[in-house]
Formats: structure tokens, sequence, C-alpha cells
């Protein structure tokens, strides 16, 4: 279906300041938005409170308000302006939350506005608790037990139930803001206090909790014509209980086998079609590691952190596609800006690993409570792309700018091995240094595993890591010397540095830990032919020729132009 | 079609156009935010609008730099000089632009340096002599601009003899810090050695700096120079005094209380500073305005784009990126119709107000201090600074109670001033709240304050009353008694908690307090574009 030429102008409402929870990624989505909208020959009107915006800048929208993001400010924006839509999806959970005033309050009606892209009553339903579990039983697909809690004595049900441990989520709030888990009758008593009080429809939810269990996300689109795609797979490194803004992430998932990845994704695609979204959203799933067994925890209804990570991720523009989408277009209508060849409708295939890891702010307040858990306390957060994990997980650790450069930190290494069990038990941000401490000591992926419930698999690559840095320690005089001598040093030494590259050790790690100049390491890699080269992100593993020059660096054989 | 400037349609790389290398700022983190994304997205454009091929360096996938279609080449990568010189071998650029990245671009201007690698704009050795405390203070005696007296120290010994010779209090800090990092206002001796024992690690290596604190009104001003001509775009004031840490102040633009004397040291010494420090680019100086001689003091320099840029840019109409980016390249400042000097003041007024993210943050003291908390800013606009105010409050999240009631808790050095501000919110009919000693002096200069118990006093205690709803505000100044301050960051984790906004400083308040009037006015507050502001054409 060709775009709707009704729709003339449009409203985009933005995300408003940086705050834990909602960070640079509507800024992003935001842009490309109107962009896209622009492309189709829309006026774009656009609302935000932060200048600091690409967004409100007048060379992305026409007409540009840096306007408190209320409903007083908005309604006068709207009668000012008359956009024939309203576009609320891309402004994250801010601008969720005033279009769902503003359409409430009637205003949306009486200037003669609508909503564009999914509509309010999807947006319900994916986000009002009651009633997703409702639709999910309908669909007959499975989530935990769980208990919608509106006043403290409603408590009864799920204590008379004795399930423990419960996790309590307030309703409509940022990042998880006052959920947690509680293992006892005071703990939830407290915690569903707070809730209540931080959630804006005074409701949290409170289900059981799947400790241990695999946490894995689905980005998945659909049109108004009922095409539904998925965009990509991502999966946590840490199991259920961290929030996935705190969590490491992977993309695609790599433990999954493939009758779990389909059995995921086809839940996913039914759960988008069951709610009626035209546009993007996120399927979050939690994935027994002993069964097929599996429970769906969320939806987000719109763009979200996690679509901007899986845009990144793939080369897919999710933002861009869920804007066409809302001014009526068809994902076979939409080109693929990557390659220009393909449209929309086809799904994004990976030939690399990527890697997410978040930044928290506790180098600021060493006083605060560093332990991760389902409320979100990163303020941003690093990915970076290799042909496999251990390269890609290095890469974003030397991103993160906490003056930790690889596998190893000063703070773990001055740990007590009580502390480092601790440390792995009781998820905090030192928790992957600890794990590498840990096997640096001895410990047993086995061990690690039953403190953390962290897979096996990513445990078992750590490992190999950790015995790669060993090796290179024990064959350090050899390095050093190689650094300093003109003369092209034993094969053993050149095979050792070209694995420890392709594992992505930065120099500086391998300074470190053989004694050697970084830059001599570097001069040496050089003069051995040890550099890197460059692959594009294509967005179909080079199956069509990209168009758009999107680079990450890997010490393989070849380059791509 | 619309588009951006600079925004080709053909991304495929040109083989005869030159390329330059634009290195991002990595993940948002608290002092480093969105802003400086934006500085590096719209230095992209400049450079594509120029006929150069702009590559961007950048590893935080939230981002409008990291978009696929922003720059003609990404390279997703972390921001260390060895990646960062794996891609300048694989490239071959004409240089690097580090100004737009903050902290992190700059801190590569060195080894890159130290590679052969051209950075364009200020030179290596001009960013060095900026960030260099000795060399900078050389520069500062040199021109004759005044700072606040102080040394760098290697020991507590030397720090108790500087603090005595210029008198407390004094700021106390490490020599390289980001975001104003275990940053202290010290009043006494006593905990001065604390300081020195717990809060740092100090070493010949790392010194740190002891300066006067000096009383009076913090400004900040960006500049673009080309060597010779010098824009000043605006001044911006900030809100509250000095001591709060400028990523953590209102500020507004134009400034509101300094004197023509006062702006026109600014502008000269912000003047002679950028031709001294040979700047090609951008820079960003803040000063205190000395209440006591009224003299602007130099308190610290960024040879480099700051939070600022996008804020000015969007209130003074001045592409401030594009226009430091095409001094890079060779433009100068003339030759893109500037003229050197303060631009004249738009008829709007904004405001700038940070915003926190402390609900999320359990155990993490909310009291603003040299050490800067915010996670994101907003801005109010309009044609008057209470309106201005207003917005900026509501924007911030502060849900501005134009009646109700509050509980004041002030420290004893504050209760004076802190009476002042209390009185009007009383008058506007507000109940007043306070502990002991603060409801005590209340009574004594006339204000019918209701006492409450402190937090130790059992039930029905301070916290209780924040927590029962029916507080609307918090005003709560913070003490240099510590075990005042215990309490204290207990009654403040309690607002947040109940979602009660709490002020800890009284500009904050007496700003508030101009808000609330303004909203009480009745008047309608302006609705206009960026563009409409601009032009004057608000109602």
């Amino acid at each position: 279906m060709p775009r709707d030429a009704s729709i003339k102008k449009v409203l985009v409402i933005g995300s408003g300041p940086i705050i834990i929870g909602q960070a640079a990624e509507f800024d992003y989505a935001g842009t490309q938005a109107c962009r896209a909208l622009r492309e189709e020959g829309i006026s774009v009107v656009l609302i935000n409170s932060n200048p600091a915006t690409i967004m409100t800048d007048t060379e992305i929208a026409d007409r540009v308000y840096i306007e408190p993001l209320n409903v007083e400010f908005a309604e006068r924006v709207i009668a000012r302006e008359r956009p024939d839509g309203i576009l609320p999806t891309l402004g994250g959970q801010t601008g969720l939350n005033l279009a769902t005033q503003l359409a409430e309050a009637g205003i949306v009606d009486k200037y003669g506005a609508r909503l564009l892209g999914t509509p309010l009553k999807s947006i319900r339903k994916a986000e009002d608790r009651h009633e997703f579990r409702e639709l999910m039983r309908e669909i007959g697909e499975p989530v935990p037990e769980s208990w919608i809690v509106e006043e403290e004595s409603q408590l009864d049900e799920p204590l008379k139930s004795g399930i423990w441990p419960l996790i309590v989520r307030p309703a409509y709030t940022l990042g998880g803001t006052g959920g947690g888990i509680a293992y006892n009758e005071a703990e939830l008593r407290e915690i569903t206090r707070r809730g209540l009080s931080l959630s804006m429809h005074h409701q949290v939810m409170i289900e059981r909790y799947l400790a241990g269990w695999k946490e894995v996300e689905y980005e998945v689109m659909r049109d108004a014509n009922d095409t539904a795609i998925t965009v990509c797979n991502m999966e946590n490194f840490d199991p259920m209980g961290v929030h996935t803004g705190d969590s490491i992430v992977i993309a695609p998932s790599q433990t999954l086998s493939d009758k779990e990845y389909q059995m995921l994704r086809t839940a996913s695609l039914k759960i988008i079609r069951a709610l009626g979204i035209e546009g993007g959203c996120n399927v979050q799933l939690s994935l027994s590691p002993h069964s097929f067994d599996y429970y769906v925890i969320e939806v987000n209804p719109r763009v979200s952190r996690s679509s901007a990570l899986a845009s990144k991720a793939t080369g897919y523009p999710i933002a861009r596609v869920a804007a066409k989408i809302a001014v009526g277009l068809h994902l076979e209508e939409i080109d693929n800006a990557v390659t220009r060849k393909t449209l929309a409708c086809f799904e994004p295939a990976l030939d690399y690993c990527v890697v997410k890891i978040p930044r928290w702010p506790f180098d600021k307040f060493n006083v605060a409570d560093r332990r991760i858990s389902t409320q979100m306390k990163a303020t941003g957060e690093v990915m970076a792309i290799d042909r496999a994990f251990e390269p890609a997980l290095h890469k974003a650790i030397r991103s993160l700018e906490v003056g930790i450069y690889g596998l190893q930190s000063k703070a773990s290494s001055k740990m007590s091995d009580v502390e480092i069990e601790e440390a792995i038990r009781i998820p905090n941000d030192e928790r992957l240094w600890a794990i590498t401490e840990a096997l640096r000591r001895g410990v047993m992926v086995e061990e690690i595993h039953s403190l953390s419930a962290i897979d096996p698999w990513f445990l078992r690559k750590l490992k190999g890591m950790v015995e790669l840095e060993t090796e290179i320690k024990s064959q350090s005089s050899a390095i050093l010397a190689a650094s300093e001598a003109e003369e092209t040093p034993p094969a053993d030494v050149v095979s050792l540095l070209t694995r420890a590259k392709r594992a992505g050790f930065p120099d500086r790690s391998l300074s470190d830990l053989t004694g050697a100049v970084e830059l001599q390491i570097r001069k040496l890699r050089k003069r051995l032919g040890i550099v890197p080269v460059y692959k594009i992100v294509d967005t179909c593993a080079a199956e069509f020729e990209a168009e758009t020059p999107y680079f990450y660096s890997c010490y393989d054989s070849e380059n791509e132009q | 079609m619309n588009s951006a400037p600079g925004h080709r349609k053909d991304s495929v790389l040109s083989e005869t156009r030159k390329k330059i290398v634009v290195i991002g700022s990595g993940p948002i983190r608290i002092g480093q935010g969105i802003e400086f994304d934006y500085c590096s997205v719209h230095c992209v454009w400049a450079l594509r609008e120029a006929g150069y091929d702009a590559i961007i360096v950048n590893n935080n996938p939230e981002t409008v730099s990291t978009d696929f279609d922003t720059s003609d080449r990404l390279f997703f990568e972390p921001l260390t000089s060895e990646d960062v010189l794996n891609i300048l071998d694989r490239e071959e650029p004409e240089g690097v632009i580090v100004q737009f990245g903050g902290q992190t671009a700059i801190n590569l201007a060195r080894p890159l340096h130290e590679m052969g690698i051209r950075i364009f704009g200020s030179s290596y050795d001009s960013i060095d002599l900026a960030e260099d405390r000795d060399r900078f203070e050389k520069v500062l005696s040199e021109l004759g601009i005044p700072k606040p007296a102080g040394r760098a120290v290697t020991n507590a010994e030397a720090a108790v003899t500087v603090a005595s010779e210029i008198g407390y209090p004094v700021l106390v800090r490490p020599s390289y810090v980001l975001g104003g990092r275990a940053m202290e206002i010290v009043f006494a001796e006593e905990d001065l050695r604390r300081y020195m024992q717990y809060a740092v690690d100090v070493s010949p290596k790392a010194p740190i700096l002891v300066d006067k604190y000096v009383l009076g009104k913090e400004v900040e001003v960006d500049v673009i120079s080309d060597g010779v001509d010098c824009l000043l775009p605006g001044i911006m004031e900030h809100i509250e005094r000095a001591g709060v840490h400028s990523g953590d102040s209102m500020a507004v633009y134009p400034p509101q209380s300094l004197s023509q004397d006062v702006i026109d040291q600014i502008v000269d010494s912000a003047t002679r500073l950028a031709r001294r420090l040979e700047v090609r680019g951008l820079m960003n100086i803040q000063f205190v305005v000395d209440n006591a001689t009224n003299t602007a003091q130099v308190l610290e320099v960024n040879p480099r784009a700051s939070r600022t840029v996008p804020y000015l840019s969007k209130i003074t109409g001045i592409p401030m990126v594009r226009v430091a980016t095409h001094v890079m390249l060779g433009k100068t400042l003339k030759e893109q119709g500037y003229v050197s000097g303060l631009h004249p003041n738009t008829g709007s007024i904004s405001v700038k107000a940070p915003v926190f993210s402390f609900a999320k943050l359990a155990k993490v003291d909310i009291g603003l201090g040299p050490e800067m908390k915010s996670t994101g800013e907003i801005m109010g606009m309009d044609t008057q600074y209470s309106k201005a105010l207003y917005k900026a409050m509501v924007a911030s999240g502060i849900d501005v109670p134009t009646r109700g009631s509050m509980i004041a808790t002030l420290a004893d050095a504050d209760k004076q001033e802190g009476a002042g501000v209390i009185r009007q919110f009383s008058d506007f009919g507000f109940d007043v709240y306070a502990t002991g000693g603060t409801a005590r002096y209340l009574k004594t200069v006339g204000i019918d304050a209701i006492e409450v118990k402190k937090l130790h006093e059992g039930e029905g205690n301070i916290v209780d009353l924040i927590k029962s709803g029916k507080i609307d505000l918090l005003i709560n100044t913070l003490s240099s008694d510590k075990r005042i301050e215990r309490e204290g960051t207990q009654i403040r984790r309690a607002s947040v908690e109940a979602g009660v906004p709490c002020l800890t400083s009284l500009d904050t308040a007496q700003a508030l307090l101009l808000a609330l009037a303004a909203r009480r006015g009745g008047e309608d507050f302006a609705l206009a574009t960026v563009d409409e502001y601009l032009a004057g054409t608000v109602n």
C-alpha cells in the first residue's frame, strides 16, 4: 500500500533529558524517523526539552519546539500546528506516556489529529500487565505465575502461593525503577511499597523469579498488512534477574540450539501479530537452561535501547522503517538503505559477533550500591563487533574507559577468594573480571556456573582467553626480546602473537603481560604483518553488495572495500 | 527532498576527495553526555559540506554519530590509540579532529601527535598549554589574568601550608580530573588532612590542587577563534553560586546579574587567552566573579567543545561546530562573516537545568557540590527570565508546587539568608515545617514554622513526614558538620524515594520562587519555534 496521502504534517515527540534508562538512543531513533518522514514529503514538527540533540536541529525537523514535555505545552503545540498525525513510539517511555496522556485527555481527537503507527489499544495491551497476561493466555504463550497488585493488602495471594523468590516490577516506569527481587515476606512488602509509589498507575506485577534462566530478546517489525520479520535476536550474558540495560548482551545469541532459536522466534512473531503492533517492538523471553520451557517476560511496543543496539548490530534501521510503516508503507515497499538492493522485509543475517557492555556511573559514586539487578543503573553502553565473541568482548572492555583494557582489573586482582566468590554470585559491575580472576586462580568452570548460572559456553570462552593470557605471560621474555630486536622472531612467537590479536588482546595488555613497550609491540606486529583487516556490516552476510561503508576491524585475512 | 547539510546521496567513497577522521566521544557517562555526539555529528556535516570525506570512529550504539549514513565511513571501534592508529594506517587521512569528542577525544591528541598525525584545529602544544596546570598558570600571569590563589601540592603538610596562606575555605581536587571527580570544598585543617589521607591517591606524579574557594557567581563562555579573531557567541551565567559543579548548575543566557564591566573583563580575558593559546576552533572557559572585588577570575579552560555548545548554538543561531570546523580547515571567522567579540544578545531568555537519576541509584547522596552528579540537561526558553525558569524547572522534572507544604532544614551558616527565602514561600501560602534549630530561628524572625522531629527523635519525624505524601518541597542546605550531614543524607534520600523535589542550594530555591511567581501570575507562557525565538517574532 502506498503511503497515506492524508498525512501531510506529523508531530514527533522526543524523549527529553538523558536519564538512566533513557539515553541517546532516542535522539538516534527520532532523527532517523524525522528524515524518513521528510523523505516522504511530510512536514515534521518536533517537541523536545533537550536541545543537545540532532533531532531538534532545524536541518532535521521543519518546526522545532524546545518546550517541556507535558500535556500543557504539547497541547499548545498541537493547537498551533494542527498536525495530521502524532508519532508516539520514538520518544522512549517519556514520549509514549505523553502521547497516551494526550490521547486519553481527548486532545488528539480535539484537534483532528491521530496517533500513527502502533494503535493505542496495542500499546495498552503490551504495557498493562493484566491485559498482556490475558492476551498471552489467549494465544497460548506461557507467562510466569504472576499477580497484579495495586495495594499492599493484595499481597495475600502471592504469599499463599509459596513461590520464592518473587520479582516485583512496577508498571509504566523507566528502566524498571522501583523493582526488585524478594526472598521473604518483609522484602516483598518493602519492594512492593516502593514500587507502588513510583508507578504512574500505582500498579506493580509480582511474578515468579526465574533464577538461572537465560534471558533472550528478539527485535521484531510488523506492518499493517501483517507482514512480520525478526531483525535480530540477542542473548544476555547475565541470566534472569539483571536488567537488560545492565547486562552484557551478545548478538546474535551464542548458546541457543537451532530448535530453541526457532521456537523463540516463532513465539515473538506470534506475539507481535497478536498485539497488532505497526512498527517495531522488542520481545523479552526467558528460556530454561535445562529444557525447552520458556516464558514471555515483557514486550516494549516501541523503539527502545535494544532496538538501537539491534540496528547498529545488524545495519537494519529499525526507527526509519518504523516511521515508514507508521505512514502506511508496507515492509516490502521500503528500501533497505544499506544494500539499496534488498527490501525491509528481508531479515538481516550476521556473519560476526556483537558484544554490548553497560557503562555504569560507579566511578563517580563510590558510595553507591554497585550490585546490579532489576533496576537499571547504567548511564550508557558500548558496543563492539568482531568475528568472534572473544575479540568483540575485548574491544568492548577497552571501549568503556574505566581504566581496564583487558581481562584483568586492579580491583578483582586484590580481592580475596571469598570476595571473588561473592562478586561472582551477586551480580555487580565487577563480575566479569571477578570471573576471569577466579579462572586465573584455578576455579573450575562448573563452579563458576553454579555460583552465577552464567552459561558454561561463555565461561569456557573466558577460560580460553585466560589460558591464552597465561601462555603470553609464559612467553613474555621471548616477546619482549622480539619487540626489541630487528630480526624475525621464532615461528611460535609469531603464532602466539597472531592468536592473541585474533582473541582481541590489545597491545596494551600484551605490554602489561610481557614488559615490552606498547609501541614496540605495534612495530613488531606491523613488521610481521599482524595487522587488522576491515569488514563491512552489510545486513546480509555479504549475500548482496552493500553500499554503506560501515566497518569493523578483525585480525583476519581479507579486507572488504 | 529535504536533507541535512552535507548529506550526500552517494555514499561511495571518492578517491579524489581528501579524508579527515573525527574522533567520537564513546559511552554516555556522567560528565560526558549526548552533547558531544551532537558536536561530532555537526563536525561530520561541516566536513562533508567543505568537500571532505568525513570518517567517524566511535563505539556507542545509541548515537546519531554511529548511524550508518551520518558519515562517509563509519568505524565502529574502541577509542584507544591502538585502534585509532590502525584506522589511520588504513585510511591515510589528512589528519584527525579531536575537539568534539569530549575528554575521550582530546586525550588522544598526545599519542596521535607523537605518531606524527596531524591534529586539525588547536595544535597538541596548544591543548597541552591549556591542560597542564603549571604551563597554564604561567600564561595567566604573563597575561595578567586573575585566577583564585592556590598551588599544586604533593603531600598533606604542603596542603595545610598552602591553605593557611590563602585562607579557608579551599577547593581541593586531583590535578587531572574529569567532571570534578573527588573534588571537595574544605573549611578547616582537620578536614583537609582527612581529605589528603583518605579521599585521594597523592604522589609527586599525581599532585593535588589547593585553591582559594572564591565566593561568587560562576560564568561560562565558549570561544571560537581562528588565531586572530575571537568570537564569543554568548555568556552563560550559573544560577547557583560557585561550588556547585558547572554540569549540575542551572544556567541562564544572557547573564542576568553581571555588570558591563565584568562582561568586558570576560570578553577581554577570553580573547587574549584564545590568542595566546593559539586556539583554532573551540575553547571553553569557566570564570568565577569574585563578589568582593568584582573581578572575573579564570577557574579553568577546556581546549575543546564543551557541554554548552549545542545550547548556545540553538540560542544564538550561530552554528558553532560548523564555524569552528571551517576555521580548522583554514577559513577565517571574517571569511565566514563573523567578527571578534561578544555576539549581540538575541531577544529570548534561555535557562539550562540539570536532570538527575537519583531514583535509580540507591544510597547516592543527592546534595550538590563540586562533583558532578547529573546525567542530563534540558532547556527552557521564553521571553522573560521567570517564565524560562519555570519551563526549565518543569522540564527537568520538578513539579513546581504553587502552594502546599514544605520542609526547611538549614545549616547554621545559611539560616539568615535561608529565612529570607522561606519567608517568600510562606507569603505564597506554603505551610512551613522545620526541624528544631531551623524552626526556632524562623520563629525569631517572625515566620510561623511548624516544628517537626529530627530523624533520631522517634516516630513522626522528618523522614516519616516526607514519606507521608503531604510534603511538596524540601529545602535542605548542606552542613559542614559531618554529624549533621549523616542525617541530612538520609533526609535527602527519603525525598528521592518519595518523589518530593529537594533543593540543596538557596540559589535554586530563589529561582524556584521566581518560577512560581511566573506560574501564579496567570500570564501565558510563550510558545514558539527555535527559529521564531531567534527572529524575535514571539508574542
